[in-house]
């Protein structure tokens, strides 16, 4: 039974890494920087979920605020005072 | 506990039916429908059934009233919070136009909209 | 069987089809083709997600862990509500 525990959690954090670099990936790429701000979100909080799943639970408790609430706001804010997509 | 049990296999269940339908729809405000699904039905009731497993469990020491307290706190937050924020999301998509109503019969509100714009 | 083998039994059961679940959540988030919808598809993930740290709380008996569920799905919902006031800000021209 402990067997099976480790490989799901493996096969869980091996899903959350790989969703993680994907987005990063397309949030680099990405010329609407609004689907940029959302790509990033899901970046952090798929980091957030590894922290989670690692034992460090008064990380996530940090993370998730700042990474899913604070950037994406400020980030929107930002992008509404200016220009939405990225020029040449 | 075994009720607990029940409500759990019933979120599973209404969780792959929401991604399977969250995936396989053609249109945003055809994915609403799944994603209400896939929230009250795929997290509301897991979490009561969360508790009750926590209620009933005895390994887990006395920290099982604060494991069960608090997944009943969450329930009650996303009953709350997730039909606000798709109704908030809804409306926002058909107000700036980001989404188009691609399969459509009628729109009674773009209708309105334009006339009371003049 | 004991009462926790029992139980230990049936979260190992659910965990593979919430793997698959979140896959398809994944899919649809990354590859939606309006931001409604990807935003749409990380509201729905994450209350599911929250739903599933209750069920792993229990299976690796560390109750304090429950406490990331509740700011998770506060959190998430605040993504959602600062997304669709851009939009809203920019459609009545302010």
């Amino acid at each position: 039974m402990i067997v099976v525990l480790e490989v799901f959690t493996l096969a869980l954090l091996t899903l959350f890494a790989l969703t993680s670099v994907v987005a990063a990936y397309l949030a680099i790429r990405e010329r609407d920087l609004v689907r940029a701000v959302v790509f990033s979100a899901i970046q952090s909080s798929m980091y957030a979920l590894i922290y989670y799943v690692l034992m460090a639970p008064d990380i996530v408790l940090v993370y998730i605020p700042v990474s899913v609430g604070l950037i994406p706001a400020v980030l929107l804010f930002v992008i509404k005072k200016t220009e939405r997509y990225e020029g040449e | 506990m075994y009720l607990g049990e029940i409500l759990v296999a019933i979120g599973v269940f209404c969780d792959l039916a929401a991604s399977i339908g969250m995936l396989r729809f053609p249109n945003f405000y055809v994915r609403l429908h799944a994603a209400t699904v896939g929230t009250i039905g795929g997290a509301f009731v897991p979490l009561i059934g969360v508790a009750l497993i926590a209620l009933g469990a005895e390994w887990l020491g006395t920290y099982r009233f604060f494991l069960a307290g608090a997944s009943i706190i969450t329930a009650i937050l996303i009953v709350i919070l997730a039909p606000v924020g798709t109704h908030v999301l809804a409306r926002a998509a058909h107000r700036a136009g980001v989404v188009a109503v691609k399969p459509k019969v009628v729109d009674h509100l773009e209708e309105d909209r334009a006339r009371i714009k003049g | 069987m004991s009462l926790e083998q029992q139980v230990t039994l049936f979260i190992l059961a659910v965990f593979p089809l919430y793997l698959l679940a979140f896959t398809l959540y994944i899919i649809r988030a990354i590859r939606g083709p309006t931001i409604p919808d990807s935003v749409l598809a990380i509201d729905a993930l994450s209350f599911d997600i929250a739903a599933f740290l209750a069920l792993l709380s229990i299976l690796y008996r560390s109750p304090i862990l429950i406490s990331c569920a509740v700011v998770l799905s506060l959190w998430v919902y605040a993504l959602d509500v600062y997304v669709s006031k851009y939009f809203e800000a920019r459609d009545m021209g302010d």
